[in-house]
């Protein structure tokens, strides 16, 4: 678990109480939520015309996904031998300092100064920008959305879109800097403008770049091949222009066939963005070959652990199902008021708050599993029917398990349930406490400060109808 | 029929009227209506923590005072999810009372769930106004709880429903979270609020008193101290239950 030292998810309770307060970040949330959330009801509610059906499709998927995690070596060595066949190296990665190792040891050997990257939340987890840095080797993020995190500094807050979180003035105000002009008042009628501006930078880029690195949306065991899902097209240039290629992705991302990764297609893209498919999908198969007008020299593939191989057969192996889609985040009520920098570590949302504590220590994010109203907006929209609240709380009672719970928060849970066990000592508290609340509700019929649960009268009353119990008044009843 | 009603911990101390009018509709559609006398709590807030000990006793507990009725009804889609769903999955390993728990399971009903569900039921009550209906998430996703308290509401003569944009997503209550988390919750529950201003109703209606507390919690420290926050128990049985 060595990237626990990178994570910041000890400290949500403050990065979320700072970014409920940060009016900015709100405005770009409110913005982006009934975009992502519009889009994918459209894209699902589409799937008829394509005499196709979600739930079906969705249980398709789910066989796909259980299928590989079954035997995951298995198919791994498949696709080792069938990507070597293709001309490929292939390599492995145990965590993030063996990322950043291999990743740098491949660009020594090859003479790399430059790197172009498409989006790969593996080097995120690896932190391979800053190890790269340290290299000597400049990495330069092409995804306009990483493109533009990596001009504010940051590290990107959502999965899919990295720079929602982003108001289209604050990336007015980077370009400008970046590319040495007076900033301008911006609309979004200017997207395009500042897209094509960017773009025309990146371009010197991609065309001096010895190296690009790039993830994998899938890796296909038969073919050896990598899939990139993408909508911007700079991943085919990152992929194919630069002289080594160099593919980062989890050991989980394996499907076994072409046709299986079809059937997956029917629905990440239209889980992520409604799109019946995303304007690029490359599929990437070994080397340049004599004869091919483009393509690498030499394709290494990386393929990282990074604490996956711990949930096979775990009770947190469903979530190796996940397919990066970002659905749960997009219909989650904590994300929308947060964004994602405050998980504090590579994924946001309902799967970050899965993963972040596999992948980087229980200990290390004690509030996450429990930042869930358990609503199941994300369970139900999830493509590959992970079950995201019933893994948040085994990881609460995995908490519970190793006594990481505050002794107080316990004690009180022990206690009240102690009580609860005993109906007349039961009634005995609850009739106090119907006076009590009562009386400091007052005639208004509302509690505006509440010592024993300030968090719920800091932003909201407490509303009390009554000084008298249910079952009070019922045996009052009972015996008039 | 006889059956058992379980009037919820949170409905016991912050709302009595909610069981009243449970009380009240269930014996106007004709049924003979208990109310186990040794019932307190689920048991949902110390699963929730993560504390399963206790979660169990409470489970057990439950079971053993309501297996005996042909029917268990709950004015809580929260509560009922959790007896109904939870309780079976969280004994399973437990032979006896795995059983125990999916015969149980097998007879518990959320309110609106069960009065749709009698033939010929109307509500006694008449209500001057609109209402919009918030969608709890544990009814809603959790036992499919969607038009069943639409239509016994439409059938209250005088009353009209008008839905408000977004009606199923969360409102930030959570149980725990809500304390826990209070400036996040606090932070969703605003957004209800905002949709459930944009309608203008004159009252919110939904099917857990948790929601409901919340919401009406956060409109009135928003300065809204007119829209009404009801649970359709109230609406449905009217007056002073
Ligand atoms: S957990 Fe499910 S919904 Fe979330 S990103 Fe993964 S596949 Fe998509």
């Amino acid at each position: 678990m060595t990237h626990a030292k990178h994570s910041q998810a000890m400290h949500f309770q403050a990065r979320a109480a700072e970014k409920v307060r940060n009016p900015v970040l709100q405005r770009a949330l409110q913005k982006a939520k009934p975009l992502f959330v519009g889009k994918r009801a459209k894209g699902m509610a589409a799937l008829g015309e394509d005499g196709l059906e979600f739930e079906g499709l969705r249980s398709a998927c789910v066989d796909i996904r259980n299928r590989v995690l079954a035997d995951l070596d298995v198919w791994l060595a498949i696709f080792e031998e069938r990507a070597k066949a293709t001309g490929a190296e292939v390599l492995w990665a145990r965590d993030g300092d063996e990322i950043c190792d291999l990743v740098i040891d491949v660009a020594r050997r090859h003479g790399v100064t430059k790197a172009t990257k498409s989006k790969s939340m593996l080097s995120e987890e690896a932190h391979l920008n800053e190890a790269l840095a340290a290299a000597g080797i400049r990495p330069v993020e092409t995804d306009l959305g990483e493109y533009i995190v990596q001009l504010a500094g940051e590290a990107p807050s959502h999965i899919i879109a990295p720079a929602v979180h982003k108001t289209i003035h604050e990336v007015e105000e980077l370009f400008a800097k970046e590319h040495g002009r007076p900033i301008e008042t911006r609309t979004s009628a200017d997207i395009p403008a500042m897209a094509r501006e960017a773009r025309e930078v990146l371009r010197q880029h991609f065309l001096s770049a010895e190296m690009g690195i790039s993830g994998a949306n899938f890796l296909i065991a038969e073919t050896g091949t990598a899939v990139l899902v993408t909508n911007e097209g700079n991943g085919r240039m990152v992929t194919t222009l630069p002289k080594v290629h160099v593919v980062i992705t989890g050991i989980e991302k394996l499907v076994p066939t072409l046709e299986d990764f079809a059937t997956l297609m029917r629905l990440l893209p239209r889980s992520a963005t409604g799109q019946t498919i995303s304007n690029y999908v490359s599929l990437l198969t070994g080397t340049r070959q004599p004869g091919d007008r483009d393509g690498p020299e030499k394709t290494v593939f990386i393929l990282v652990d990074n604490g996956r191989a711990d949930l096979l057969g775990s009770a947190y192996q469903d979530m190796l199902r996940c397919i990066r889609c970002g659905a749960c985040m997009n219909h989650c009520p904590v994300y929308f008021s947060l964004g994602g920098h405050a998980y504090g570590w590579v994924y946001p949302g309902p799967m970050g708050s899965v993963l972040t504590p596999l992948y980087t220590g229980i200990e290390n994010a004690l509030d996450l599993p429990h930042a869930s109203t358990g609503c199941n907006q994300c369970g139900t929209v999830c493509p590959v029917r992970i079950p995201l609240p019933s893994l948040m709380h085994r990881l609460r009672e995995a908490q519970t398990e190793r006594g990481l719970r505050p002794w107080s928060e316990r004690l009180w849970l022990r206690a009240w349930a102690w009580i609860a066990r005993r109906p007349a000592l039961y009634r005995w508290f609850a009739r106090r406490a119907a006076r009590y609340l009562g009386w400091l509700a007052g005639d208004e019929g509302r509690i505006q400060v509440f010592g024993l649960a300030p968090g719920w009268t800091e932003g909201r009353d407490l509303p009390v109808a009554s000084n008298r119990t249910f079952h009070e008044l019922y045996a009052a009843r009972k015996r008039a | 029929m006889r059956l058992a009603l379980y009037v919820t911990c949170l409905v016991d101390l912050m709302r009595p009227s909610v069981g009243f009018a449970s009380l009240r509709l269930l014996e106007a559609a004709g049924c003979e209506v208990i109310v186990p006398s040794g019932q307190t709590c689920c048991g949902q807030p110390a699963w929730s923590a993560g504390d399963r000990a206790p979660a169990v006793d409470l489970a057990k507990k439950a079971i053993a005072e309501l297996e005996e009725f042909e029917q268990v009804v709950v004015p809580s889609g929260s509560c009922a999810d959790h007896i109904r769903n939870v309780y079976p999955q969280m004994l399973a390993d437990d032979p006896e009372w795995s059983a125990r728990a999916n015969k149980l399971a097998a007879r518990t009903s959320e309110l609106s769930e069960f009065l749709a569900r009698q033939p010929g039921f109307t509500a006694p009550a008449a209500f001057d106004g609109t209402i919009t209906y918030h969608d709890s998430c544990k009814g809603l996703r959790g036992l499919g709880i969607k038009h069943q308290p639409r239509e016994l509401l439409r059938k209250v003569s005088g009353l009209s429903l008008q839905e408000m944009s977004d009606c199923e997503e969360c409102c930030g209550f959570g149980g725990a979270f809500s304390v826990k988390f209070g400036d996040v919750s606090t932070q969703i529950v605003d957004r209800k609020c905002a949709t459930i201003a944009e309608v203008g109703a004159d009252a919110v209606v939904g099917g857990d008193l948790g929601c409901l507390l919340n919401i009406e919690g956060r409109l009135r420290r928003r300065g809204d101290q007119t829209t009404r926050v009801l649970h359709f128990a109230e609406v449905l049985a009217g007056g002073d239950s």
